[in-house]
């Protein structure tokens, strides 16, 4: 039972994640891979202010998001001059960037230490530290996340990110500024993304950076490559499936050893299969460019 | 300053290896314009088949080396024919080539990781002879690693500027319609790129692993390293790639001296990130009209 429990937790943080990045994938058309950089912020900013400062959960995961949209700021200003090709090398070297800065600055964030026993959330007095509630608590923030995310999906800024990514030069013609509407998707996809970092934190209670790493962001993508993006059930097919794809295997009966690799092995010919005969993804409705 | 020169020293030598990664990758890049990120697979086949040679089969080093290569050779052309090729014939963007090729390589990679395990593989065992040269020192594969990888690159740029099959290869990359249209032979010259970037890989490969051994998920580090060289140094300048590694090596060495290896990555990623923002087309690259795009 808290083997069910564990999964439909991760399932959840995931969703929040792949939710999130769909806002640039699927909507702007960016291939980002620097998705585990904000998530990792997110990680280690609601951390260390929930264990230096002592201020509660609720709170510090929101300074995180801040802290992580301001980051998404700066560094989106630059990034988001490029398109294809350098916009994918651009996010790549970000995340090898902060996660050698991650591992490396080891006064502020521990590095290869990471950081053990960060305190179970607490919220009005009660304390989330069992698995069911656990798993109330994600699906709280799922639930608002996904609401708040499908309102942004439909509203004008949607539209009008989905129309810059269709034909930016006729977009651009309408008004529609990409300097701006592509940066508020990628702020909006880093503070997302920030908060999954945080109910991961306090789900795990130990992060180092190597949870934060470019497998991480390539997995990240991955499942909404192999979901579909740019609509409201492609990364909710995507998570599941990459989630419960190494469980499926579990119950094969593959030994633990070589499970990690197969699992890797079925998701690197999963890409190439769907490259073949769906490229834009088992549910989605906006092909890679 | 002694140390500064040796490290400098060695920096020439880490180019050198550098620059085989950067011209197999720039190769494909350059000729193809798409990134080719199973190039970190081959890399690691074309070890991987050494180390399987001389130990399973038990087979001697030199002509183990010999097919280590011809494996990663093979490879490579088997990429190109098994998929990149069919998903160009279905129109496939440049984006959609990229993800099947990082699905390829975490494919490969994984696959190879089952079979040999995860951990760090050594080639050669006991202890390498060094020369002394004065107050610096120079390891016997530091010397081999010199050698073969500037003759490599020599030769290479010698067959591009004299080979009519080699200068179309080099035209493709500006504009792939004509090449069909002159009566080109596109697959060949395809089969070309691809054997011509997998012995650049599986040479660089080799030469690390008999140095410091190989583990199945430094592949991507190998290709990272030849994309950014190619990147900075611009894309449509043969010696810039070479320029690009000598700098990446340069760069990285005058950080192990003042601050550690830990911080390589930054000093990488930090480089490449600064020249596509300042100078997109390269450092070597001249200015291009925007019509020329």
């Amino acid at each position: 039972m808290n083997y069910i429990l564990h999964l439909l937790i991760m399932i959840g943080i995931y969703l929040i994640l792949s939710y999130g990045l769909n806002l640039v994938v699927g909507f702007g058309g960016l291939l980002s891979l620097c998705q585990a950089v904000f998530y990792g912020i997110g990680a280690y900013a609601s951390t260390l202010l929930m264990m230096k400062t002592g201020i509660s959960f609720v709170p510090a995961i929101f300074i995180s998001m801040v802290i992580t949209g301001l980051f998404a700021l700066i560094v989106g200003v630059p990034a988001l001059r490029f398109r294809g090709d350098s916009f994918v090398l651009v996010t790549l070297g970000l995340q090898m960037i902060v996660f050698t800065i991650l591992y490396n600055w080891v006064d502020f964030t521990r590095g290869p230490y990471g950081i053990p026993g960060i305190p179970r959330p607490v919220i009005a007095g009660y304390k989330f530290s069992a698995l069911h509630d656990y798993l109330l608590l994600v699906a709280v923030f799922l639930v608002i996340i996904i609401g708040i995310l499908f309102i942004i999906y439909k509203s004008p800024f949607g539209l009008a990110v989905k129309a810059l990514r269709d034909d930016e030069m006729a977009a651009e013609g309408l008004g529609k500024s990409p300097v701006h509407l592509f940066l508020y998707a990628f702020v909006i996809s880093g503070m997302v993304a920030s908060l999954s970092g945080g109910l991961y934190a306090t789900y795990v209670t130990y992060i180092d950076p190597t949870s934060f790493t470019l497998d991480e962001s390539i997995f990240i993508l991955a499942i909404l490559l192999v979901g579909g993006t740019g609509n409201r059930i492609g990364p909710f097919i995507g998570t599941v499936f990459m989630i419960l794809l190494p469980e499926a295997l579990r119950f094969l009966g593959l030994p633990d050893t070589v499970a990690p690799n197969v699992r890797q092995m079925i998701y690197g010919l999963t890409l190439i299969v769907l490259m073949f005969f769906r490229p834009q993804g088992i549910a989605g409705e906006y092909k890679v460019q | 300053m002694t140390l500064l020169l040796q490290l400098l020293l060695n920096a020439i030598v880490n180019a050198s290896v550098y620059s085989l990664l950067a011209v197999g990758f720039g190769l494909v890049y350059r000729s193809m314009r798409f990134f080719h990120i199973a190039y970190g697979a081959v890399y690691i086949i074309a070890s991987y088949a050494v180390i399987y040679g001389m130990d399973s089969i038990g087979i001697p080093l030199y002509l183990s080396l010999g097919a280590g290569l011809l494996i990663g050779v093979l490879a490579g052309i088997a990429m190109d024919r098994a998929v990149y090729l069919p998903l160009e014939r279905r129109g496939a963007s440049t984006a959609v080539l990229f993800i099947a090729s990082l699905g390829l390589y975490i494919l490969i990679v994984n696959f190879i990781a089952l079979m040999f395990g995860n951990e760090v593989k050594i080639l050669s065992r006991g202890m390498e002879p060094s020369f002394q040269m004065g107050s610096f020192v120079i390891t016997r594969m530091q010397g081999i690693q010199f050698l073969t990888g500037w003759i490599f690159v020599i030769v290479f740029w010698l067959i591009i500027r004299k080979n009519t099959f080699m200068k179309g290869i080099w035209a493709m990359g500006e504009t792939p319609a004509l090449v069909m249209a002159l009566g080109l032979p596109y697959r060949a010259m395809r089969t070309a790129v691809f054997m011509l970037s997998s012995v650049f890989a599986g040479t660089a490969s080799i030469l690390t692993a008999l140095d410091v051994g190989i583990d199945p998920h430094v592949g991507m580090q190998a290709l990272l390293t030849g994309a950014v060289a190619v990147i900075v140094g611009g894309v449509d300048v043969f010696w810039g790639w070479i320029a690009g590694a000598l700098i990446l090596a340069i760069l990285q060495s005058i950080a192990v001296w003042q601050f550690s290896a830990r911080w390589n990555d930054l000093i990488t990623f930090g480089i490449l990130i600064a020249v596509l923002l300042f100078r997109p087309q390269g450092l070597f690259s001249p200015r291009k009209r925007r019509e020329e795009r």
